[in-house]
């Protein structure tokens, strides 16, 4: 087991460094943010001088060892555009993206739990057909279409929450929604498999044929033992989750790092990109690890996750 | 949801791909958008791209020069029913051909990943960690950047961002199947890897991936439209059911029909897709993922 | 962390009032003013970025040398009059009663250091075009700079309008960086926090030595979907908001709490034809271009009259402007021809934009010339890749590009220059009496002599049809209904230029 662990994070680490190097050479096939940087007005001159003074005349490669070498010692590099060290950046943007990622995991959770559980109990049942067509409608309309009829509805109608921003605790509320209705079916159908995995084990069986009562089975017994795979599934949906947020950011002016990543993809701050998607990659990366080995401990023979 | 055959099924074949009542009217949903698509130039009304900057934002239901909007004119004057009909066209066609790329690819890598095992397992499953670290929109701005805007440009930009899906289903799955002693014994009779692949793996596989294909679909469609909201989907005046989308919520209180009615039927398509995906699933293993 | 310092007091407060409760919109005087931006700033070091969200921000917590009037006339500011020494040398008087934000008063010092500071290569401004025919910047008496030009310069006060006064103490004590991060101006409002991401906050200066701002607080927020902004708007989240579109601005006819607020701005629209690829090398098939085009139809029919149809690359209150200049007249049935005797419509012409532009425009102009005949396709790229491409060698550009162009100093120079001289990247154009009409324009003071130059330039473009001026771009705000502001041809949004009515 150490040998695969140690085998599996020096893999990781690969990957990681994979990544960084891709998105470097990637970015800069797409222009460089000189031309967003200069008035409309500036001569060649002055263009070309700017681009000399942000280092970009020099060969890639130079800017790539530079980049890495900055990297070792955790110097994440300066965003072009504000002016400030990108890790200052990033942190001012993560706590927001926590909270909207912690919100959309309750109404994704708290939601689809419950559900999944009725699915797999009431099988079959009226209620399990309306309920499965419920939980998969909610991620079945775009965010972008979606979001802006909560706006309209319940922050221009009906008022009940700020239309957007991060100025108050009720602003979460709606971004929460309509992040959390995307992963919403995943936790449904996760909880719905490891109840009816349950429900065929013996325990259940005997302690049915004893005469207790189901309910006391499901929540004494059943739900403990149904909730480990819900965790692993967990830990892969918040990767999706902190990744998956930029339109959700955009249409409620949320201040996160889905903002942050497409605001800096646009303006080619290449800093900025390295830094997020090296966050991304390692909260990616590091959760699939960890799933893996959650998933190493409870069933040897390694099955590799479906994802979602 | 129910793994019993239902006894209302006029299909007596118990096959995996067998699809109770319940789905049909989603599958007919699905064949009737698919039907629109194809015959699109013989049904749609009118061009769906000539303007007409003196009939802009008409309500459904008016008549301008001799042209009836019947489900209202959008911000430049053009039929939106037609442009619906138009737009099933490109939505379809990008989540069709997305789906098959990247399925394509991520199957083939995924079983040769776990094929071969060793080195050539080890740099594809880190290769699926890294693009599925990558942000998609970094993916699509690079593409549109370097080969420029469009139709296939879009396509290509959702297959390389999601045939990690497949590969990793594959992966997993020919894992099992490759461990199988019939399988091992054709390996150790000398059967080619292609054969082996094609001839035990796939078929035993392929259920599992049909799933996967089948949500990707639905999910493909919403990409396309989140691409075009972002600004990278298909080029304008083209119709799309997300660039009418992405356009059409700018006019929610004034216009609605602009963005319902694509909204309606995207909304209508994914859940069709999702909701056959789920009964299929069903029906393969009950208790599948 | 302040992040989590501020998340946390959020719970608390949340925690303590029990339910949430607006803070913008229904106070009764009006002591919180929320702005709706597209972006945050990126910078508040005047001296640093120029950009529109930028721009909005610290123009009020600066003063500059010199400004604008709502009538768009250069006025004073921190400097009271002004001198032109020799043709090279202008002498500024300057005010002495003016404070900065940290107490300290404004000096002749600051204003030298200033201008010094942002011509300074190694300072690195994004500016330093608008400023770099600036030699230096001397205190020459008490409450007195001269500034030194690179020769005549026609154009320097309208370029010195830009120029915003930065304390030399704070600057140089705090650092560029912490300067940027915590800004001390001398204008009527004071920094007082950032929020990365969200918004700037600043706060009224009581001790401001002009009109004083009407708002004791005000916020200027990040929202960069224009859905959003709208609904901010209308459910009071927000008191003005930008960058609104025509058809978003009808929405707000029919408000009850808010209306729309609009100028016809310095900034001119128009389609940029590249003469060096066939079939728009042929000036006939310019023309022809020319004449497919409805500038009415897209003013009225598109962009609900609040924009005004342009015969040239000005309006008239720019320097060079041209009265009576004759056009192509709008002639499709004409264009048709044209396009069938040359076999223009054969090639397929790339039609250059971003989504930053108005699609409906780009999209109507294209049905128009497909109307004549042309083939067009749209390429839709982001704003840095269309740049780039904007801005290459003349071949590698699309055929069509539509643009707005704006040099905020109301002098047909700051237009026709970048867009049309050989030097300039933006300029496909390869003609060599143009750039010198364009030069000989640049380098004198003699009114006469530059508008005769500029005469000549615009003859040339209405009739060999380098590209087609459209319109005059109108600025749409959204403005709650109890705003009264007007806002200017220069979108610039002085906050003490504005009142409201309870």
């Amino acid at each position: 087991m150490p040998i695969f662990f140690a085998k599996r994070l020096f893999q990781a680490l690969i990957a990681i460094f994979g990544v960084m190097t891709l998105i470097f050479f990637l970015q800069r096939l797409a222009g460089d943010p000189v031309l967003l940087l200069v008035p409309m007005d500036a001569s060649q001159a002055d263009i070309d001088r700017m681009r000399i003074a942000l280092g970009f005349d020099r060969p890639v490669v130079v800017q790539y060892l530079e980049y890495i070498g900055n990297l070792l010692l955790f110097d994440f590099g300066r965003s072009y555009v504000q002016n400030i060290p990108v890790a200052e950046l990033i942190r001012t943007r993560l706590p927001y993206t926590l909270m909207l990622a912690g919100g959309a995991l309750v109404v994704a959770f708290g939601i689809g739990i419950p559900i999944g559980i009725t699915l797999a109990i009431r099988r079959g049942k009226p209620i399990a057909r309306v309920l499965s067509g419920l939980v998969l409608a909610g991620q079945s309309m775009p965010t972008f279409w979606s979001a802006i009829l909560m706006i309209m509805v319940f922050g221009v109608w009906l008022g009940w929450a700020p239309p957007s921003g991060a100025r108050q605790i009720s602003s979460i509320v709606m971004p929460s929604i309509a992040l959390g209705l995307l992963s919403m079916a995943t936790f449904a159908r996760v909880a719905r498999t490891a109840v009816l995995d349950e429900l065929e084990k013996d325990y259940v069986r005997t302690g049915h044929a004893k005469g207790l009562p189901m309910r006391r089975i499901i929540f004494r017994h059943l739900l403990r033992n149904a909730s480990i795979p819900v965790v692993t599934v967990s830990a892969l949906e918040i990767a999706n989750l902190l990744a998956g947020a930029v339109i959700v950011e955009t249409v409620f002016a949320w201040p996160g790092l889905g903002q942050l990543t497409i605001q800096a993809i646009t303006a080619r701050d290449f800093m900025v990109v390295q830094g997020v998607v090296l966050l991304g990659a390692i909260t990616a990366i590091g959760l699939n690890l960890i799933a893996d080995l959650l998933y190493s401990l409870i069933d040897p023979r390694i099955r590799m996750g479906a994802g979602s | 949801m129910s793994a019993q055959p239902q006894p209302v099924t006029p299909a007596k074949s118990a096959r995996s791909f067998d699809i109770p009542w319940t789905a049909m009217p989603f599958l007919l949903i699905v064949a009737v958008m698919v039907l629109l698509a194809v015959a699109a130039p013989l049904v749609a009304p009118v061009d769906p791209n000539t303007q007409n900057l003196l009939a802009r934002l008409k309500a459904p239901g008016t008549v301008s020069r001799g042209v009836t909007y019947i489900l209202g004119s959008d911000e430049l004057g053009r039929d939106v029913l037609s442009r619906l009909i138009y737009g099933a066209r490109i939505s379809l066609f990008v989540a069709f051909s997305s789906v098959l790329l990247s399925g394509t690819l991520g199957s083939i890598l995924g079983m040769v990943a776990a094929f071969y095992r060793g080195w050539v397992e080890i740099v594809i499953m880190r290769l699926v960690d890294i693009v599925l670290s990558v942000p998609a929109i970094l993916f699509a701005i690079i593409t549109v950047a370097v080969l420029g805007p469009g139709l296939v440009n879009v396509v290509i930009v959702l297959a390389l961002t999601r045939w990690p899906r497949y590969a990793r289903v594959a992966y997993g799955q020919t894992l099992s199947v490759a461990n199988m002693p019939y399988v091992r014994l054709s390996h150790f009779m000398g059967a080619s890897w292609i054969r082996l692949l094609g001839r035990h793996v796939l078929p035993n596989i392929a259920g599992s991936l049909a799933v996967v294909a089948t949500l990707e679909f639905g999910l493909m469609v919403l990409f396309e439209a989140g691409l075009s909201f972002l600004g990278l989907g298909v080029q304008p005046p083209m119709a799309s059911w997300g660039a009418m989308l992405s356009t059409g919520r700018n006019y929610v209180a004034t216009a609605w029909w602009i963005a319902t009615f694509p909204g309606l039927a995207l909304f209508l398509l994914v859940l069709s897709i999702n909701l056959i995906g789920d009964h299929v699933r069903d029906r393969l293993d009950p208790k599948a993922r | 962390m302040p992040g989590l310092r501020r998340i946390t007091s959020v719970l608390l407060l949340a925690a303590t009032l029990g339910s949430a409760t607006f803070l913008g919109g229904t106070a009764s005087a009006k002591d919180l003013f929320v702005v709706d931006l597209v972006n945050e700033p990126s910078s508040l070091d005047p001296q640093k970025q120029w950009n529109p969200d930028s721009y909005y921000v610290y123009r009020n917590v600066f003063d500059n040398l010199i400004t604008r009037n709502d009538d768009g006339k250069i006025a004073p500011q921190i400097a009271t009059s002004w001198d032109y020494k020799s043709p090279s040398e202008v002498v500024f008087k300057l005010r002495s009663d003016v404070k900065f934000h940290d107490g300290e008063k404004l000096t002749a010092e600051d204003v030298a250091f200033s201008v010094t500071r942002i011509i300074d290569p190694a300072f690195k401004s994004p500016q330093i075009s608008q400023f770099n025919k600036i030699k230096s910047a001397a205190v020459t008496g008490e409450n007195e700079v001269t500034i030194t030009t690179d020769g005549p310069y026609p154009v320097l006060l309208a370029q010195l309008v830009k120029l915003s006064i930065v304390p030399k103490h704070a600057v140089e004590k705090a650092g560029d960086d912490a300067f940027n991060a915590a800004p001390v101006g001398s204008g009527p409002y004071k920094f007082d926090r950032w929020d990365r991401g969200s918004l700037v906050a600043l706060a009224r200066n009581a001790d401001y030595w002009g009109d004083k701002g009407p708002f004791e607080k005000v916020e200027f927020r990040a929202v960069p979907d224009a859905a959003t902004r709208l609904a901010d708007l209308q459910a009071g989240n927000a008191d003005l908001i930008v960058t609104l579109d025509s058809d978003q601005a009808k929405q707000l006819e029919s408000s009850a709490s808010a209306k729309v607020l609009s100028a016809l701005t310095e900034r001119i629209a128009y389609l940029k034809l590249n003469p060096t690829l066939p079939p728009l090398d042929n000036a006939k098939v310019r023309q022809a271009v020319a004449m497919a085009i409805d500038k009415q139809g897209i003013v009225e029919g598109l962009l609900g009259g609040f924009d005004k149809p342009a015969s040239q690359m000005a309006n008239d209150t720019y320097f060079g402007y041209v009265p009576d200049i004759k056009n192509v007249a709008f002639d499709p049935e004409a264009a048709k021809k044209i396009v069938e005797e040359t076999g223009a419509g054969k090639t397929k012409l790339s039609f250059a934009t971003s989504p930053v532009f108005d699609q409906r425009i780009v999209q109507a102009l294209a049905q128009m010339l497909s109307d004549v005949g042309f083939t067009v396709e749209i390429q839709l790229t982001d704003m840095a890749a269309y740049l780039k491409r904007a801005q290459s060698e003349p071949a590698q550009q699309a055929n069509l590009a539509f643009g707005r162009w704006s040099c905020a100093c109301q002098d047909v120079d700051g237009v026709l220059f970048p867009l049309l001289h050989s030097s300039s990247s933006w300029s496909s154009l390869r003609d060599p009496k143009i750039d010198a009409l364009l030069v000989q324009a640049r380098n004198t003071l003699d009114d006469k002599e530059r508008q005769q130059a500029y005469n000549g330039v615009a003859k040339f473009v209405a009739d060999d049809v380098p590209m087609v001026p459209l319109y005059e771009a109108a600025v749409l705000y959204g403005g709650a209904k109890n705003l009264q502001w007007q806002p200017t041809a220069n979108e610039s949004m002085f906050l003490n230029r504005m009142s409201w009515n309870d």
